[in-house]
């Protein structure tokens, strides 16, 4: 909102060319007409960029020079200017590649030529002297007066302009509740609300939230809150949704990243150049990981070169909007259209990915990789002979069931594939590659008995040999620097003759994984984001308007097998000049905290996104947070030993609701649905079936058959509907092509792009899933049948129920309610006292109150 | 709490005027935005549904959309798009301008259509032999042969035609178009997906996905036979009909008393109404989907006496009832992905096989 605008005032007519009256009189505009032309269809290949045959048009004089093939313009004269000859066709190549201007353009372009081509100039826009605030350098004040801290202090200072106050501290209860389901996703056990409810003070709360950061499960909570911004999934998605078997290993290094309490700089260094920091060990390659989890084709891929451009596009989407809540992306195609992010920044920093290639690495050292190599080496010996052996046997079967197949050929096709190759005409020869490039099926009926059986003990041989193979390594995925162009083939890259779109990189040198002296490919600037039209060679670089904010200097680290443009990258975004970093991480933090961020739009801190609310508490936050080492849990802290945290939500202020009915001032604390992941998780809490083991590969929770078929690609293995799958529902597989329904219905985000904040929908089907679910109403018999070992009678079960589930005991009316409500269901069940506590536990699982963070 | 600013900002402000003002003045309010076409779309309180009908910028001139989605790729030049040079040229090699380049097996040489095609209608337009009944119809029948997409890709050519993109992850067009014009029916889906009788197609569900908008408005799979939702209800043996409403009403008592400690809350009024629309889907939605309720002679229309388009006729009558129930956007596959040059139009090696069965199934 704030860019300048664009301020035509004084136009400036330059041409003084004599020029045919008539046509002066309907000259079209050059600011109207002809710029916009001019700009959007030529100046990306003939501008400050990059100059196509030497020309520019983005100023008369250049036109006038033009460029290798001569002056471009000739005012007065279209019929002679190369700029209407090459657009209207009357010249070859005709402009603009690959498409051509519409008739009115060419036409436009026509008569301002012959009008002597007037170049009217803008007034220059007045220096910006309005940085977008963003972009500034937050600056830190002290806290306003008033207030012990000063979350309270910045927050208080704009309540009370709208003479406004804060609501009053919640209930105990509702406190450890709050605590409990924010920072680790779980319901707090009785015992511990109750000691919370005999000593509610500050220090104590501070005690509570201390031991909840110490326990392992804060970063299965927190974890997944990042895990959603770096759209993470265990399968690869498109057309085959692959399993990607070690994805799992980069989820897990983020939890252990939140529980460690890495600091933030750190954290984003090794997730973005993990192999090229400092002592890399496995941890920090499988960091990189977070390169890798996205969306990616994995099929055919050196066909279609795009999907390459596509990941590192995802790359930079996801680095530029998780970590500088900046839409980077949009200036793929053209500049950005609101912020200060040219066409050229977005393929600088391509540059800084570019030279990646996908990594896979076993998790031992040399010495056992090797031990490892030389035992399969040995038995692969021992096969290899079988293998051909078998070969040879199965040959003149395949040779004959190939030829009866052909029988089933249209008549013109047998044709093709009898007449010897060189009497075939060209028709002929390309229906016959088809044929021949179809696999052989049907030829096991066609061997002899003797060869059957002697096929089947080599066959035998081959299976006991493989069985003496050693177990696979460990392996895990992440990204490295190399050359693409020389990786090897993947699924369905066999070169085939008359296949491809496959590029030719014969004559060029280079290696996949360099070992040395390490050569990174060329990234080239792309007009139209189009493979096929590269422009020049770019550099890798930073968003220009960011430079002075840090260094990006990137050096290829000892080892030199890497460029070290990754590691520049890192260390200019968590550089404490940078004036987005410490801002973007801190206000996701208060997010997840206060339900919604200072900056609304949490992954947009461009001109598109929103304002902040209290730009001057956002400042400090982020001062403090570089100031604590990048300290996450040391935020927590501070945030939730504030008085604004511990608000109720339980609060009901008219005047407060009148001049601030969003809440958007915090005057009282954001009453919040739990995402779908912590449901599942209190569900099974207050079955007491959760299963805490952490870690490892992704459990399936069941999911129906009907829903299965509707996408039958990929990985799905039902897990046993035990305990196997009653772990944490952050280590549930997460398949891009198919969601687990319970997670979708509650609104679980798309995993293929990142997500800046979680939509919280409110329709029936979530209220079916939690009435009618399978999963939801066995473990509600799993509650009851808890509940009811708990105590004798009636009032003491719904008293049990109440403490585990609500952290509560129920009121005088809720006890009558529910008492009755036993007694009918009692009746109804003909005295069966489990079922219906197995109903009244169902119904509690279902309450919002249950459901809510309050 | 949604970042899905318009119908949460839209349903504090119906709540917060709800307090203040009587319900009669709600309600007129409420008829003048056009809210209360569906007597299901907000209840007393003002909750409105996010899938509340909302009018569009423009008189429209249709109500809902039935999408036929074909997966698997209809080949246009044995259907639709008469190639008559293909007679000309068969058997030879494609020749002009650059080279054929293809990304997977062979680039064969030209090949005619093995279908004949005949001139139907006034407009004379060729339809070939595969579909005789919808030659019947070219009169009324828009053609658009220009639409190309940007891959070869099953899957990619899904997503480019329900998203508009390639790349995983954008909402559908069904999604746009219940997030943009709500639906006239509370009780069900606002948009609603129905799977070709074999199983789901290319891709599933992301063809159908909210992509970034909220849940809310991606479609819903129904099932043309039996409980067409899942978790409708309850696994009888867990759970009867009768106890369910039993449920609901003490959740309800409760849940009431719970809100009254939470004044000024909106979210918690909508979900205890959500339980409400639930139940009420219950009911609807079975009914919805009983084609038993059709005439014999409406059966037949559909191609349900035949028992080679009675499974794609069966599709195609039940997203007429749920269209006439105020559902705004049904879309029916054919071709599901098991065997895929089988089970879709994805025709290799077997064209005239394959394209002789699915042009079959859907032509009546």
């Amino acid at each position: 909102m704030f860019r300048a605008a664009l301020a035509v005032s004084a136009i400036l007519a330059l041409s003084a060319t004599a020029a045919p009256v008539a046509a002066e009189a309907t000259a079209p505009s050059y600011a109207k007409e002809i710029a916009p032309i001019l700009e959007q269809r030529c100046v990306q290949c003939h501008g400050d960029k990059q100059q196509l045959s030497g020309l520019r048009v983005d100023s008369r004089e250049a036109l006038l020079q033009g460029g290798s093939r001569g002056p471009s313009l000739e005012p007065g004269n279209a019929d002679a200017s190369l700029l209407y000859r090459h657009v209207a066709g009357a010249a070859e190549p005709r402009m603009p590649f690959g498409s051509t201007l519409a008739t009115e353009e060419i036409a436009s372009l026509k008569r301002w030529i012959d009008a002597g081509a007037p170049w009217e100039v803008a007034a220059e826009a007045a220096p910006e002297d309005k940085v977008w605030w963003a972009f500034k350098n937050p600056q830190r004040h002290d806290p306003p007066a008033g207030e012990a801290h000063p979350i309270d202090a910045f927050l208080a200072a704009r309540l009370s302009e709208e003479g406004v106050a804060r609501a009053p501290r919640a209930d105990p209860r509702t406190l450890v509740r709050r605590a409990y389901l924010d920072l680790v996703g779980l319901l707090p056990p009785p015992a511990v609300v109750a000691a919370f409810e005999k000593d509610p003070s500050k220090e104590a709360f501070a005690r509570l939230v201390d031991e909840l950061l110490d326990s392992p499960r804060y970063g299965e909570r927190w974890g997944r809150h990042w895990l959603d911004a770096v759209r993470y999934a265990d399968s690869s998605g498109y057309e085959h949704d692959y399993d990607q078997p070690h994805a799992w290993r980069y989820r897990d290094y983020v939890i252990r990243a939140f529980n460690e309490d890495k600091p933030y700089d750190r954290f984003v260094q090794e997730q973005l150049a993990g192999d090229e920091v400092e002592n890399p060990s496995f941890d920090t390659l499988i960091a990189t990981g977070m390169l890798r989890v996205g969306p990616r084709v994995l099929f055919r891929e050196k066909d279609n070169p795009q999907y390459r451009y596509n990941y590192l596009d995802d790359m930079i989407a996801t680095t530029g909007r998780v970590f500088l809540g900046l839409t980077v992306d949009c200036a793929r195609c053209h500049d950005h259209k609101f912020d200060a992010i040219s066409q050229m920044d977005y393929y600088r920093t391509m540059a800084v990915f570019f030279p990646y290639v996908r990594y896979d690495f076993p998790l031992a050292d040399q010495e056992s990789i090797q031990r490892h190599e030389e035992a399969s080496a040995k038995i692969n010996a021992q096969i290899e002979p079988l293998k051909q052996r078998i070969a040879k046997l199965q040959a003149p079967y395949k040779e004959l069931a190939r030829e009866k197949s052909l029988d089933k050929f249209p008549k013109e096709i047998q044709v093709a594939v009898r007449t010897p190759e060189d009497q075939r005409t060209e028709g002929q020869r390309l229906l016959a590659a088809q044929v021949q490039s179809l696999g052989v099926s049907g030829y096991a009926e066609l061997i002899s008995e003797s060869d059957a059986e002697l096929l089947a003990e080599l066959n035998a041989q081959v299976a006991a040999l493989e069985e003496q193979l050693p177990a696979p390594l460990p392996m895990a995925m992440g990204i490295r620097d190399g050359d693409y162009r020389f990786a090897p083939d993947g699924l369905g890259d066999e070169p085939q003759p008359g296949k491809g779109d496959r590029q030719d990189f014969s004559g060029i040198e280079g290696t996949w994984l360099p070992v040395s002296g390490y050569k990174p490919p060329e990234a080239r600037f792309m007009p139209n984001a189009d493979y096929r039209t590269l422009g020049d060679v770019v550099k890798p670089g930073v968003i220009e308007a960011l430079t002075s904010k840090g260094a990006f200097s990137p050096a290829s680290p000892e080892h030199r097998i890497s460029s070290g443009r990754r590691l520049a990258l890192a260390r200019w975004i968590t550089s404490p000049d940078n004036p987005l970093s410490a801002r973007v991480m801190a206000n996701r933090i208060w997010m997840h905290h206060f339900g919604q961020g200072i900056v609304r739009t949490a992954s947009n801190f461009g001109s598109m996104g929103t304002h902040p609310t209290h730009p001057k508490l956002l400042d400090w936050l982020a001062t403090e947070f570089v100031k604590s080492g990048w300290s996450i849990k040391a935020m927590h802290r501070l945030m939730m030993t504030s008085d604004s945290y511990q608000m109720a939500s339980a609060h009901s202020d008219p005047a407060a609701a009148k001049a601030d009915p969003d809440n958007a001032l915090l005057w009282r604390y954001r009453q919040r649905r739990l995402e779908g992941e912590v449901i599942r998780d209190i569900i099974l809490n207050a079955s007491g079936n959760l299963n805490l083991e952490a870690g490892g590969p992704g459990f399936f929770p069941p999911i129906p058959d009907q829903v299965r078929e509707s996408f039958p690609k990929g990985k799905w293995d039902m897990s046993d509907p035990g305990p196997v799958n009653w772990r944490r529902s952050v280590y549930a597989y997460a398949k891009r092509g198919l969601r687990y329904p319970l997670f979708e219905v509650f609104d679980q985000p798309n995993m293929n792009v990142t997500c800046e904040q979680r939509n919280t929908t409110t329709v029936p089907t979530q209220a079916l899933t939690l009435l009618n679910n399978e999963f939801a109403l066995r473990q509600a018999g799993a509650y009851a049948q808890r509940v009811a070992g708990m105590a004798d009678d009636d009032a003491g079960r719904v008293r049990a129920a109440y403490s585990i589930a609500l952290s509560r005991e129920p009121t005088e009316s809720e006890m009558d309610a529910n008492l009755e409500f036993l007694r009918r269901q009692r009746e109804y069940h003909q005295g069966d006292a489990l079922k219906a506590l197995t109903d009244l536990c169902d119904v509690i699982l279902n309450l919002n109150e249950f459901l809510y963070v309050s | 709490m949604s970042a899905n600013p318009r119908f949460v900002s839209r349903r504090d402000f119906l709540f917060r005027a709800g307090e203040g003002i009587s319900g009669l003045a709600l309600a007129h309010m409420l008829q003048q935005e056009g809210l209360l076409a569906s007597e299901t779309a907000c209840d007393a309180q003002g909750i409105v549904s996010p899938t509340a009908p909302r009018e569009p910028h423009f008189k429209p001139r249709a109500k809902a959309v039935i999408s036929l989605f074909m997966s698997g790729g209809v080949s246009h030049v044995d259907t639709f798009d008469h190639k008559p040079m293909l007679e000309k040229h068969h058997g030879q090699p494609l020749t002009g301008k650059g080279r054929v380049r293809v990304r997977q097996g062979f680039p064969g040489p030209l090949m005619r259509s093995p279908f004949k095609f005949q001139r139907y209608g006034e407009c004379g337009k060729l339809v070939s032999e595969l579909f005789p009944h919808m030659g019947a119809m070219v009169d009324d029948l828009a053609f658009v042969h220009s639409c190309k997409g940007r891959s070869n890709d099953h899957v990619l050519a899904h997503y480019e035609w329900n998203t508009g993109s390639v790349l995983m992850g954008h909402p559908s067009v069904g999604s746009w178009v219940t997030y943009g014009l709500g639906s006239e029916n509370q009780s069900l889906p606002g948009f609603v997906v129905v799977y070709d009788h074999r199983g789901g197609p290319f891709s599933g569900p992301s063809n159908w996905s909210s992509g970034y908008l909220p849940a809310t408005y991606q479609g819903t799979v129904f099932r043309s036979q039996g409980d067409p939702i899942l978790d409708l209800r309850p696994p009888s043996e867990l759970l009867s009909q009768e106890q369910q409403r039993a449920r609901l009403d003490h959740l309800a008592q409760l849940n009431e008393e719970h809100a009254k400690q939470h004044p000024g809350s909106s979210e918690l009024a909508a979900r205890i109404a959500s339980y409400e629309l639930a139940y009420r889907m219950q009911g609807c939605a079975p009914e919805a989907v009983d084609i038993s309720q059709e005439s014999e002679r409406t059966k037949a229309l559909y191609g349900m006496d035949d028992p080679v388009t009675e499974p794609f006729g069966r599709q195609c009558l039940l997203a007429r009832r749920l269209v006439e129930r105020g559902v705004r956007f049904v879309q029916l596959y054919s071709g599901a992905l098991r065997q895929q040059n089988i089970d879709t139009w994805d025709a290799h090696s077997n064209l005239i096989e394959n394209h002789t069965l699915h042009a079959g199934e859907v032509d009546c």
